[in-house]
């Protein structure tokens, strides 16, 4: 499983408050303070590990020097940032290479949802597809216009700035 | 005593009582006697207890709604309608579901003076330093919570407001993801290159009233008037977890439980 299943918000949200602890918490000590279950922030824990963004180890979280780095750039440079770490993930790696090998950069979101499902039968393709599309927008990887239900090739974050 | 150079005065509220039905029947009497000056570069935050008149305040601000008593003054003149001056962001992100992010980012500009070419490059602008690049083409109805408000800021902030004011801008986020927007409105704030000039906020959350604002104006219950004023000096980026926060947390929560 190489696609993260959380809303980005939560991600650097979860970075921001390992950040205010120094770097190291127990997760248990992140749900408390939060007033949540371990079960609503499991998930952008997963994806913040997927992303190599923190490292869990014994029940500590623990922030990883990419997970720093993310932190201190502004909004473009996190975008930037994640632009390279989620294109680098297996499975979404192979997504944008169905994209813009086999139908030159453009796809209908039909043929998205066939590809992961033949891809990846074990999982539900409707939400992965929203995954696909939260942070393939974000990190400026992939256009999606639900009008024309086509999904394109990103142009990528601008270098400079 | 060190002379401190006074800060423009943006909005001044004197003596403001709103009250709905006639005003010797005490319960209607939503706020009353409130005396508050928003100066230049301030963050300002309003807490009190659920029904004080917290955003009702924020309204007679912005003149969306009259005093019964008292005067609004912007830049030292009475204005008495809508400010042009001020945004507003809303606690339910009040956004237009049958237009895009773009689209609806662009609402802000309505009624202004702007060639097309211009509110293009407005909305792009914005769109850029509020961090909703690749979502242009995007429905409300597909944006998580956190996305969605950073569309009602984005539209908030286009027309360059002199001052933002936000209603609960963080209560309807789950935790992590208002943990991470609040940090990122602290980053617009202190980029002096960005509008606007003051903030006020309407939060219960002290915490995080304490965690964001330079001053917070603690409201008492129904009808609401000024408890207090607290000052909060320390500097930012500032550690939501320090002795000091802690302190004034108490203090506040103390005087509005």
């Amino acid at each position: 499983m190489t696609i993260p299943r959380a809303q980005v918000g939560t991600v650097i949200g979860l970075l921001e408050i390992l950040r205010d602890f120094h770097g190291k918490v127990d997760l248990a000590k992140v749900a408390d303070e939060l007033r949540l279950e371990l079960d609503d922030i499991l998930p952008a824990v997963d994806a913040a590990k997927l992303l190599k963004l923190i490292q869990v180890n014994a029940g500590d979280l623990i922030l990883t020097g990419e997970g720093t780095t993310l932190l201190s750039k502004g909004i473009s440079g996190r975008k930037r940032e994640l632009y390279n770490v989620v294109s680098s993930l297996g499975e979404i790696n192979g997504i944008l290479n169905f994209i813009r090998k086999e139908h030159g950069g453009t796809v209908t979101k039909e043929d998205l949802l066939s590809f992961i499902r033949q891809e990846m039968p074990d999982v539900d393709a409707q939400q992965t597809f929203s995954w696909i599309v939260e942070w393939g927008r974000y990190a400026l990887l992939l256009r999606y216009d639900d009008n024309t239900q086509k999904i394109k090739l990103a142009k990528g974050p601008t270098k400079a700035s | 005593m060190a002379e401190r150079v006074e800060l423009a005065k943006l909005v001044e509220l004197r003596n403001v009582t709103k009250a709905y039905g006639p005003l010797t029947q005490r319960p209607h009497v939503v706020l009353e006697h409130i005396n508050l000056t928003v100066r230049q570069h301030e963050f300002i935050s309003i807490v009190g207890p659920s029904g004080c008149g917290k955003s009702t305040m924020l309204r007679i601000m912005m003149g969306l709604t009259k005093p019964e008593d008292g005067e609004v003054y912007y830049h030292g003149q009475e204005i008495g309608r809508v400010c042009e001056a001020m945004s507003m962001v809303f606690q339910t992100f009040a956004l237009f579901p049958w237009l895009n992010v773009q689209e609806n980012v662009e609402i802000g500009l309505e009624g202004k003076p702007f060639s097309k070419e211009e509110r293009k490059k407005r909305v792009t602008d914005m769109v850029k330093v509020i961090g909703l690049e690749g979502y242009e083409e995007a429905y409300p109805r597909e944006l998580s919570g956190g996305m969605k408000q950073r569309v009602g800021i984005a539209r908030a902030l286009v027309s360059e407001p002199e001052i933002l004011l936000m209603d609960e801008p963080f209560s309807a986020l789950d935790p992590l993801t208002s943990t991470h927007l609040r940090e990122e409105v602290l980053h617009l704030w202190e980029n002096p290159d960005l509008p606007p000039e003051a903030v006020v906020m309407v939060t219960h959350n002290v915490e995080e009233a304490v965690y964001m604002s330079d001053r917070i104006i603690v409201l008492t219950t129904r009808p609401g008037t000024i408890a207090r004023e607290v000052k909060i000096d320390l500097p930012r980026p500032r550690d939501p977890r320090s002795p000091e926060i802690y302190r004034i947390v108490d203090e506040i929560t103390g005087l509005i439980a």
